[in-house]
């Protein structure tokens, strides 16, 4: 967990601070029974009334003290738990942020979510936990056994039996509780996760009416769940009443030997009683020990968790070329001989030996099969995943010897799943270009089509889009993406299929406004529909990885097997008919 | 006085310890804590209404749970006599001037021992009961809560963040669970141990427990006005905790935009944002709320040193024994720290209170309307569906569908094109209720729909929905979706049809290949590929195909058209879509735009009119013709 010792160098100081005045918090609490027993032994059994006020007044004296030094304890400690929980946070938020993805594909993205917050907290309350209880629980244990021990080595004997077993009964719990709560915690997951798929495909279910089925996978989620709990709880549940049973009879041999001790005048009565209050307080801080010990096996689990994501490759490392030093040719693409596999796979590798160059102002359709790597391959260009083999350039110089965020800065991507954020429809349209004037704006929308309908509704470009968004179709939806990317005005434009829910007469009016818009880019179109591409430049046609063929929508109909084979899938009946007519 | 520490401590952890259940957040409800991703401010609207609703989900355990209660009342009365018996040996050793009166000792001692060991079995058989009991309180709640979810129509899940309802689904119900399982046996017991001590108290000195009472006003004041500041901090910070959550959450589903975008820098400045308000209210709920104990503690040892100069004064005078300044020392601690316990755990029930209230908000829901009463059964339709006047909007002064009137003959195709955002998909939301007209009516075989069985009704439809959805599971398992009982043969003879044999086959693991969440390990076609398999198997009476094919290469759609042109054959079909030459086929195109039918009539028939049909078809087609010469 090296991840920790960034914190723990910035705030030991504080931290030992803290410590200190809880330190002295405990030895107040400490001097308390003795001061109890002065009162009786010197004041109430001597009847010396002054003795009575004197140890009476030492006593709130040194409650005073101790409240004073726990107060400032509070202060410190809150600040030091709070500040460190932000930034730990915020750290990890970072760290997440600069992820490549094939590291955080490693990660299920519910996972990375709770471990953000759930797993924080958890680390959080433990620090904040330390300085409140971790010093003083075994201050006052250790604190009250040499007072206890000060007071009477012979009755001290009792505990030299006692405090050995409760230290095995508090190891035991740990040792068994700990399996038992990350049995609970996996059991937690699993709801969570039957959960977030019904919200997910709510309409498939209603759809093929499956609510048993859904009920009954929740159900033993559910079950297992509640019968882990119990059963964690129940472990639990022994070991408490254990502690409490051997101090108690600890109590007891104190009473009888005691007892005799007193009898031969060896011994003070109110000896005895600060003695069992020594006990009790010991046995309380042994509680305290046996918590703080189950807080600490939790807290582990979770410090794992986060140190998992911390010990990810620190993003994506880059030559440190700045991207305008070396550029020649804005927003050339070259892929040379570049395959790739998805980390973790086997099988065939997804994109095979490609070599591609596109050059500023040309428009590259790509088009293949479904599940012919299409996506893959753009997603190359930003440095999402880096190439197994060969190399991707953008403007002359490999990708990995660019910062990535200059990179990502001369790239504008539309993906083919449609991500709009909370906000108002300005807001995700600043996500391409944060100053963007209205005019800007309104121009991007103009070429997307996004416009009209912008305005139809009442609140225009301050219309909200939410995470349901029923507002909005999806082919609407669609066109906010592409707007979105043209208010960046990029060097490279990439659009992954994104107009496969807009219908044909405004895809054909977004791609004439976009031929203006792109005569100075690259751009880079992929497409089920050879209409969507077959004006562009040059098409590339994939098959399973590989390009099967490249040129002009003439020269692939001549030349290109699986090219003509689309054109016939798509046009094949309707040409012929429509042309009859 | 011991046991009755020991019994508090492990009922009460001391605050920053974690609750026995081992979930995250515990008891706790220190800054910091507590489930992240509230999204509203906790705060019980209407406390004891939503306790007396809580209640009634105690339901069959009110039997046990009294049997609980039973328990801490003789584990109460047991803890109360520890002190005294203390008290009582000590008297034993110094009543007799230096000499112990062992006979008397030993008895006591005895029953002292009997009494721990009856304690120690008491709060064992507490927590093992409690256990159960709690749990299957909240896995009854967790499990109405979702069943409760499958009757919700789906415009309440359009209309709310995925992340707002597992919230409460986990979060609160999680509240709820610390609430059941620990603040109720800490209330019972709490309140026990106060009366008895009272009881106890006044009954060894009567002017003893006036001086220790003193501190019981300055206490009742200073815990009100303390929990009443932080529980106003700590439910602010719930709510920036909630923010934080959702903006996390949607960062994280969305990184993929966020980092094209280069928009980690301001995603992490809206982070900090958020983060840094959380830090300030966490900072203050938290300091206010750590000079609790220190404050308590002084007030607690004021009361000590009452006692104790009071005791010793009388003592002084003969007018009680220094045994019972021992007992009633114990008394008074016992007295007052449980005061001190309640009023956190008045803390813990408010939050858990409100927990339940956000539960039951979900459960007042609205839901789906009950079938009606004179509902029938729609088993085997013809698959003649009329559309007379339909009017709907999801919003009612944004109207989607303007009096659309149609027919469907049985086993006709019927196809629905239009520009984005006319109301086509809107009209599958209603054929199936997901959502019901606001005007009009919809009728299959002649009826209302409304007057079918929901259920039945849904049966009777095959949907291939624009986002195709699969569950986490093995592809087989997919497939088998609509029609559980399916045979191996049958779903290989599927997914042959559907043109998703090939690929599934050319996975490492075949039909058992395992999905991820959305099958994110298969490209956007597979999945749709895989959408349309499982309906070809679950073979539906109506059938309808919301821009099934829209991801799919147009090779593989020319197979799979023929697959589902089988599958139309004598069936009623609606279709969407916005490739022309998917639908030309159809026997009867409706072409919709803002909400009403502007056309219909065969593919012919309307090129033929020279109309909005004609003119899209013709922009669609331009480019390729002349390409194609």
């Amino acid at each position: 967990m090296s991840f920790f010792n960034k914190y723990v160098k910035k705030y030991w100081k504080l931290f030992c601070v803290a410590v200190l005045f809880l330190a002295v918090e405990s030895l107040c609490d400490l001097l308390q029974p003795t001061m109890m027993s002065k009162v009786i032994d010197v004041g109430v059994a001597q009847s010396r009334m002054d003795q009575v006020l004197h140890y009476g007044g030492l006593m709130l004296l040194i409650t005073a003290v101790g409240a004073v030094s726990a107060s400032t304890r509070n202060i410190i400690s809150s600040h030091v738990s709070q500040r460190f929980g932000a930034e730990m946070r915020s750290d990890l938020f970072r760290k997440i942020q600069s992820l490549s993805f094939e590291d955080m594909d490693k990660f299920d993205r519910a996972s990375l979510i709770t471990r953000l917050t759930n797993d924080v907290t958890q680390v959080q309350n433990f620090v904040n936990g330390m300085m409140r209880f971790f010093v003083k629980a075994p201050l006052l244990c250790v604190g009250s056994l040499i007072m206890a021990i000060r007071l009477d080595v012979h009755l001290s004997l009792v505990l030299a039996v006692v405090v050995p077993v409760v230290a095995v009964l508090i190891v035991l719990n740990m040792k068994i509780g700990f399996p038992f709560f990350i049995r609970v915690q996996r059991a937690l997951d699993k709801v969570n996760g039957v959960m977030r798929e019904y919200l997910s495909g709510v309409r498939v279910v209603k759809a093929f009416n499956r609510f048993d089925y859904e009920v009954g996978k929740f159900e033993s989620a559910n079950t297992e769940l509640s019968s882990r709990s119990v059963l964690s709880m129940r472990v639990m549940s022994v070991f408490g009443p254990g502690i409490s049973l051997f101090l108690n009879f600890g109590i007891i041999a104190v009473l009888w030997i005691g007892g005799i001790r007193v009898d031969n005048g060896q011994m003070q009565v109110g000896s005895i009683i600060a003695f069992i209050n020594y006990m009790t307080q010991m046995l309380f801080s042994l509680m305290m020990i046996s918590n703080v010990f189950n807080m600490f096996v939790r807290a582990k689990a979770s410090a794992g968790r986060i140190g998992e994501v911390f010990a990810e490759g620190s993003g994506l490392d880059h030559g440190g070329q700045s991207a305008a030093k070396r550029v020649t040719q804005h927003g050339r693409i070259d892929f040379e001989q570049v395959s790739f596999s998805y980390a973790g796979t086997q099988g065939d590798p997804v994109i095979r030996d490609f070599t591609l160059t596109c050059l500023p102002g040309e428009t590259v359709g790509i088009i293949g099969s479904t599940g012919s790597g299409k996506s893959t391959l753009v997603s190359l260009i930003p440095r999402f995943y880096d190439a197994s083999e060969g190399c991707v350039k953008v403007a002359g110089t490999d990708v990995r010897d660019m910062d990535p965020h200059a990179l990502r800065e001369m790239i504008a991507v539309v993906p083919q799943k449609i991500m709009l954020f909370t906000g108002t429809v300005e807001d995700n349209l600043k996500w391409g270009k944060e100053d963007a004037s209205q005019d800007e704006m309104e121009e991007a929308c103009r070429i997307a089509e996004a416009h009209d309908f912008i305005m139809a509704s009442p609140e225009g470009y301050a219309s909200r889009i939410g995470q349901g968004g029923v507002n909005f179709s999806g082919g609407q939806k669609q066109r906010l993406s592409i707007a979105r990317a043209l208010v960046k005005k990029p060097e490279i434009l990439i659009l992954d299929d994104c107009t496969s829910a807009v219908d044909v007469a405004t895809e054909a009016r977004i791609k004439e406004a976009l031929r203006t818009y792109a005569s100075e880019l690259t751009c880079i179109l992929i497409a089920q529909r050879i209409t969507s591409v077959m004006d562009a430049d040059r098409i590339v046609v994939m098959d399973r990885g590989e390009m099967v063929g490249t040129g002009t929508h003439e020269e692939l109909m001549e030349t290109c097997r699986v090219y003509q084979e689309i054109y016939q899938s798509q046009m094949g009946k309707e040409m012929h008919q429509h042309a009859a007519e | 006085m011991p046991q009755n520490e020991a019994a508090q401590a492990q009922q009460a952890p001391p605050p920053g310890a974690p609750g026995p259940a081992g979930r995250p957040g515990g008891m706790m409800r220190g800054p910091g804590s507590g489930g992240m991703g509230r999204g509203k401010p906790v705060k019980p609207k209407n406390f004891r209404r939503t306790m007396g609703r809580l209640w009634r989900y105690f339901g069959r355990e009110r039997k046990l749970l009294s049997l609980i209660m039973v328990f801490i009342i003789i584990d109460a009365g047991v803890t109360l006599i520890g002190p005294f018996l203390i008290g009582k040996s000590i008297d034993a050793m110094s009543a007799n001037h230096g000499r112990v009166a062992f006979d008397l000792l030993q008895s006591f001692i005895i029953v002292l021992a009997t009494a721990y060991i009856t304690d120690v079995v008491l709060v064992f058989l507490q927590g093992w009961l409690m256990a159960g009991v709690s749990q299957r309180i909240v896995a009854g709640l967790r499990r109405s809560l979702f069943q409760k979810l499958q009757k919700l129509p789906v415009s309440y899940f359009d209309a709310r963040s995925h992340g707002e309802v597992m919230s409460r689904l986990t979060n609160d119900i999680d509240n709820v669970s610390q609430t059941v399982s620990q603040s109720t046996t800490q209330l019972m017991a709490g309140g026990i141990a106060i009366i008895g001590s009272l009881v106890m108290m006044i009954v060894l000195s009567p002017i003893l427990t006036l001086a220790s009472l003193i501190t019981v006003p300055i206490l009742y004041l200073l815990t009100r006005t303390v929990t009443r500041k932080t529980s106003v901090l700590f439910k602010e910070q719930q709510v920036q905790l909630g923010m934080l959550n959702g903006h996390i959450e949607e960062t994280i589903s969305g990184i993929e935009v966020v980092k094209a975008f280069n928009h980690e820098h301001q995603a992490i400045n809206e982070f900090e944002t958020v983060n840094g308000r959380l830090f300030e209210v966490g900072l203050k709920a938290q300091i206010r709320s750590g000079f609790m104990m220190p404050l308590m503690n002084v007030i607690n040892n004021i009361g000590f040193a009452a006692v104790a100069l009071v005791g010793g004064i009388l003592a002084v005078k003969s007018l009680i024994t220094v045994g019972v300044i021992a007992s009633f020392l114990s008394y008074s601690r016992q007295f007052v720290r449980p005061l001190n316990d309640l009023a956190n755990i008045y803390n813990l029930l408010q939050s858990g209170v409100a927990g339940a209230e956000r539960v039951f908000e979900v459960l007042d829901e609205r839901e789906e309307p009950d079938d009606l009463p004179d509902a029938v059964r729609l088993d085997r339709t013809k698959g003649h569906v009329v559309f007379e006047n339909v009017s709907f909007g999801y919003r009612p002064e944004v109207p989607i569908l303007k009096k659309v009137s149609f027919e469907s003959k049985p086993g006709t195709s019927t196809a629905l094109v239009g520009p984005t955002g006319a109301g086509k998909t809107t009209i599958v939301n209603l054929l199936t209720r997901f959502y019901d007209v606001t005007g009009g009516s919809i009728q299959i075989d002649g009826v209302d729909i409304r007057h079918y069985t929901r259920d039945s009704l849904r049966r009777t439809f095959g949907i291939v929905l624009q986002d195709t959805y699969l569950f986490s599971g093995t592809i087989k398992e997919n497939i088998k979706y609509g029609k559980p009982d399916a045979t191996d043969e049958e779903i290989r003879e599927a997914a042959v049809m559907a043109n998703a044999d090939v690929f599934i086959r050319r996975l490492p693991d075949g039909y058992e290949t395992e999905l991820s969440e959305n099958g994110g390990n298969l490209s956007q076609g597979q999945r749709q590929l895989l959408a349309i398999t499982r309906v070809i198997l679950a073979k539906p009476s109506i059938l309808i195909l919301d821009e099934a094919t829209s991801s799919i290469d147009t090779r593989t759609e020319l197979h799979i058209q023929d697959a589902l042109l089988q599958i139309m054959k004598d069936r009623t079909t609606f279709i969407i879509a916005h490739r022309l030459n998917t639908i030309r086929e159809a026997d009867n195109i409706m072409v919709i735009d803002h909400g009403e039918i502007v056309e219909q009539g065969s593919h012919d028939e309307l090129i033929g009119r020279q109309g909005f049909y004609a003119r899209m078809f013709e922009s669609q087609f331009k480019n390729l013709e002349s390409a194609g010469e």
